[in-house]
């Protein structure tokens, strides 16, 4: 199949149509969006915060790490789930949309930073407990921040163009 | 659109508001198309700081989140970014208001919006001030007593509310007697 044909499927499915046309549907994904984004942004801000020795100093980075990843990622799936749920009501508009698409890359790259920094960085950072992090680590860490504040830019500006 | 039946509340947002659009401001927001994007970037990264900052606090004090640290320590670390960030999304908010006065203010949910943020604000300022001024009485061996748990509790059930609330002025409909 290809992705037209895969898009104009989509479209014709009772969810993408209920998403498009109800009143509410839409809206209370885009609440539901925003719970979820607003805690993963400033869940992973704490954790870039303390790995540039910014805030949080009295906190082990390992310890601060392992106590915000679950909420972090309990938030991520609600912001997914309810992402693609708002894709799923106009599949071709969003594709179709400059910002969409910037913001899908930015959010790979996100997730390539952090596998990143798990398999090579983490552990040093548990190693140098309490010292200051390595360059690579603060690299990371400033990435991952201004990463995070283009995604919600970029998402921000698919509500005035799609 | 001001008649004799116009109930005073409204009347006195619409001389707000008619004024608010012939202010510098208005033109500064309004008037250019990628400001209320930004200043909206702005509000929900504001918001993200609040929120997050307030879910730590409250579920540490509700036991649900690493319960090693103090609840202490992490009013210390998170309290004063929650007060920042709530005068960065007032500011913000405000813009918002500019660059479409005849908007928010004139929509129920939107004083509803401003009810629970007074309400969840003075919860969350009487939070740090009881588990402080009460120290262990408040947190015996970093337990929350149960007074504090149910604040918590409502404060994060307020938040959610508050989020919705927001998204909700987006859709929602002007009452009767609101300027067109």
């Amino acid at each position: 199949m290809t992705i037209q044909a895969t898009l104009s499927w989509l479209e014709a499915t009772p969810l993408s149509l209920a998403i498009a046309e109800s009143a509410w549907l839409f809206p209370t994904l885009e609440a539901i969006h925003v719970i979820g984004l607003t805690l993963v942004v400033g869940l992973i801000a704490v954790v870039d915060l303390r790995l540039l020795g910014v805030a949080s100093l009295t906190w082990r980075a390992g310890d601060l790490n392992r106590t915000i990843l679950p909420l972090t990622w309990s938030a991520f799936g609600l912001a997914a789930l309810s992402g693609g749920l708002m894709f799923t009501g106009k599949p071709s508009s969003y594709l179709a949309n400059p910002f969409f698409v910037g913001k899908l890359a930015l959010l790979a790259l996100a997730g390539l930073n952090m596998t990143l920094f798990h398999h090579f960085l983490s552990p040093r950072v548990e190693a140098v407990d309490g010292a200051v992090a390595s360059s690579a680590v603060k690299t990371s860490a400033a990435a991952s921040l201004v990463l995070w504040i283009s995604i919600v830019a970029l998402g921000r500006w698919i509500g005035f163009t799609i | 659109m001001s008649s004799a039946s116009t109930p005073p509340f409204t009347a006195a947002l619409s001389a707000f508001a008619s004024w608010l659009g012939k202010t510098p401001l208005y033109d500064a927001v309004a008037g250019v198309t990628w400001v209320v994007p930004t200043v909206q970037t702005l509000h929900i990264l504001a918001i993200a700081v609040v929120f997050a900052s307030a879910a730590l606090i409250d579920l540490r004090i509700l036991g649900l989140v690493d319960a090693s640290k103090p609840i202490e320590a992490l009013l210390t670390r998170f309290l004063r970014p929650v007060g920042a960030a709530v005068a960065i999304l007032a500011v913000t908010g405000l813009l918002l208001i500019a660059s479409e006065p005849s908007r928010a203010i004139f929509r129920v949910v939107f004083w509803v919006k401003l009810a629970l943020v007074l309400a969840v604000s003075l919860a969350t300022w009487w939070l740090g001030f009881a588990a402080r001024r009460r120290g262990l009485a408040a947190t015996e061996g970093g337990v929350a007593t149960l007074d504090l748990k149910i604040i918590a509790a409502l404060s994060l059930i307020t938040w959610l509310a508050i989020i919705v609330a927001g998204r909700w002025i987006g859709y929602a409909v002007a009452w009767d007697g609101a300027p067109q």
